[in-house]
């Protein structure tokens, strides 16, 4: 007996995504052989500010560009809150390059010396989480076809049985309808990757992320 | 989680990328062989070590791949709330780790061997040891497969194997024991995944339909 899943869908013009794709569908684990027994990874220990991508560290110098805040809520797909669970932020920065070395040699772009471009925190009893970043910048992802990744926000949600990596984009920038990861995105769910500019207290532009997890099973009633 | 159309709007998936934050990946547990370093407690079981080779499409290595492994512990027990089995905690034992391929599109896991569990609400019905893999790297979304040990007789009756048609797929998650270790050394099993095309591993799907 086998039961098919999803095909997982190409990037076009992404060598990696074309080269490492499954090519056939994933394989649906049967019922009989379903637990809940999800991943739950151990809490790290966290120092404060680390939500806070601005700063080295507290009271060290601002990053260049345009600090922006970024806040929402996370649920599973009985819509509870993912509840105390690791967040991981990650993007490039002002200039559109990442600290990571693997970025060294292909892009032009500066480096800054006050921005490492990774932050973490725990999401809330509500499932709420804010950070503070530099709004990213665009940068080139195969200059023989001019292909360039719009500003985005890397997160990945890992912890309380659920698992999510994901990208956010910036909306009404017209580099998002143009780049082929953005476009991998079913035209109807779009908006789910896009950050919603709101009001809110504070000197930084806010926006609103709010993620909806359809990884694994469902939340653990309680991790303590 | 019931299938709402409509009602739930779920977040879409995408790539981790090629610049996930070497930090997340050092701050995580990578050996389980150990609780800490210079710590004289120690998890229960058998120590060994799982050698993976990642290639793509064209057999090259895939470098800078990352494999969350989430395990039971010797007994077959998950420190997880919705586990009440009967096996015991080992508390020295968690099963989360998290590691990086090297240029080489190799790494190796220094863990416990799992023990065997059965599957709540299904009278009989035992899960052969296994480690389950969340695989994230450039160019794919999240990927995950489960991983047998070839020395493992319950492996003939395990639910997820035998739901792969066929013994050539099934083989691709069965890790072999490297032969010709000195007695006493811990069992080092390797096995090769292959994210895409001849002998492509097989991947699980976890959403819900």
């Amino acid at each position: 007996m086998t039961l098919s899943g999803r095909l997982l869908p190409v990037v076009v013009h992404d060598r990696e995504s074309e080269t490492r794709t499954p090519a056939n569908p994933l394989h649906q684990i049967p019922p009989a052989a379903c637990d809940p027994f999800t991943a739950i990874a151990p809490r790290l220990p966290m120092r404060p500010g680390e939500n806070d991508l601005t700063r080295l560290a507290p009271g060290r110098p601002r990053a260049s560009g345009e600090p922006i805040a970024i806040v929402g809520r996370i649920v599973d797909g009985d819509l509870r809150p993912v509840r105390r669970t690791l967040v991981e932020v990650w993007n490039a920065n002002a200039f559109g390059r990442y600290a990571h070395i693997i970025d060294a040699g292909r892009n032009d772009a500066p480096l800054d010396p006050n921005f490492y471009g990774f932050g973490r925190l725990l999401t809330d009893d509500d499932g709420r989480y804010r950070v503070l970043t530099i709004k990213p910048g665009a940068y080139i992802a195969r200059r023989d076809i001019g292909w360039w990744r719009p500003p985005h926000v890397h997160f990945s949600v890992v912890g309380s049985g659920v698992r999510l990596v994901t990208q956010m984009y910036f909306p009404g920038d017209a580099r998002n309808e143009k780049d082929f990861i953005y476009q991998v995105v079913p035209a109807a769910e779009r908006d789910r990757v896009l950050g919603r500019p709101i009001a809110a207290p504070g000197d930084e532009h806010t926006f609103q992320f709010d993620i909806v997890i359809r990884g694994r099973f469902q939340t653990p009633p309680d991790l303590d | 989680m019931t299938d709402r159309p409509g009602a739930v709007r779920f977040t879409p998936e995408a790539t981790v990328g090629p610049f996930y934050p070497g930090a997340f990946v050092a701050d995580a547990p990578q050996n389980l062989w150990q609780v800490s370093p210079l710590l004289a407690h120690h998890p229960q079981g058998q120590p060994i070590v799982v050698v993976l080779r990642f290639a793509d499409a064209l057999k090259r290595p895939v470098p800078s791949l990352i494999v969350e492994f989430w395990q039971a512990n010797a007994h077959g027990r998950y420190r997880h709330p919705a586990d009440a089995g009967g096996a015991p905690l080992d508390p020295q034992f968690d099963g989360f780790a998290r590691l990086r391929t090297s240029d080489e599109g190799v790494l190796e896991f220094h863990t416990i061997k799992p023990g065997a569990h059965p599957v709540p609400n299904q009278s009989g019905v035992v899960r052969a040891p296994h480690l389950r893999l969340t695989v994230f790297a450039s160019g794919i979304d999240r990927l995950c497969t489960q991983l047998f040990f070839g020395d493992e007789p319950l492996n003939a009756s395990d639910p997820v194997l035998h739901s792969l048609p066929g013994p050539a797929l099934r083989e691709r998650l069965i890790a072999k024991a490297r032969g010709g270790a000195p007695a006493g050394d811990p069992r080092v099993y390797e096995l090769d995944v292959v994210l895409r095309g001849d002998n492509e591993t097989p991947f699980f799907d976890d959403w819900r339909a």
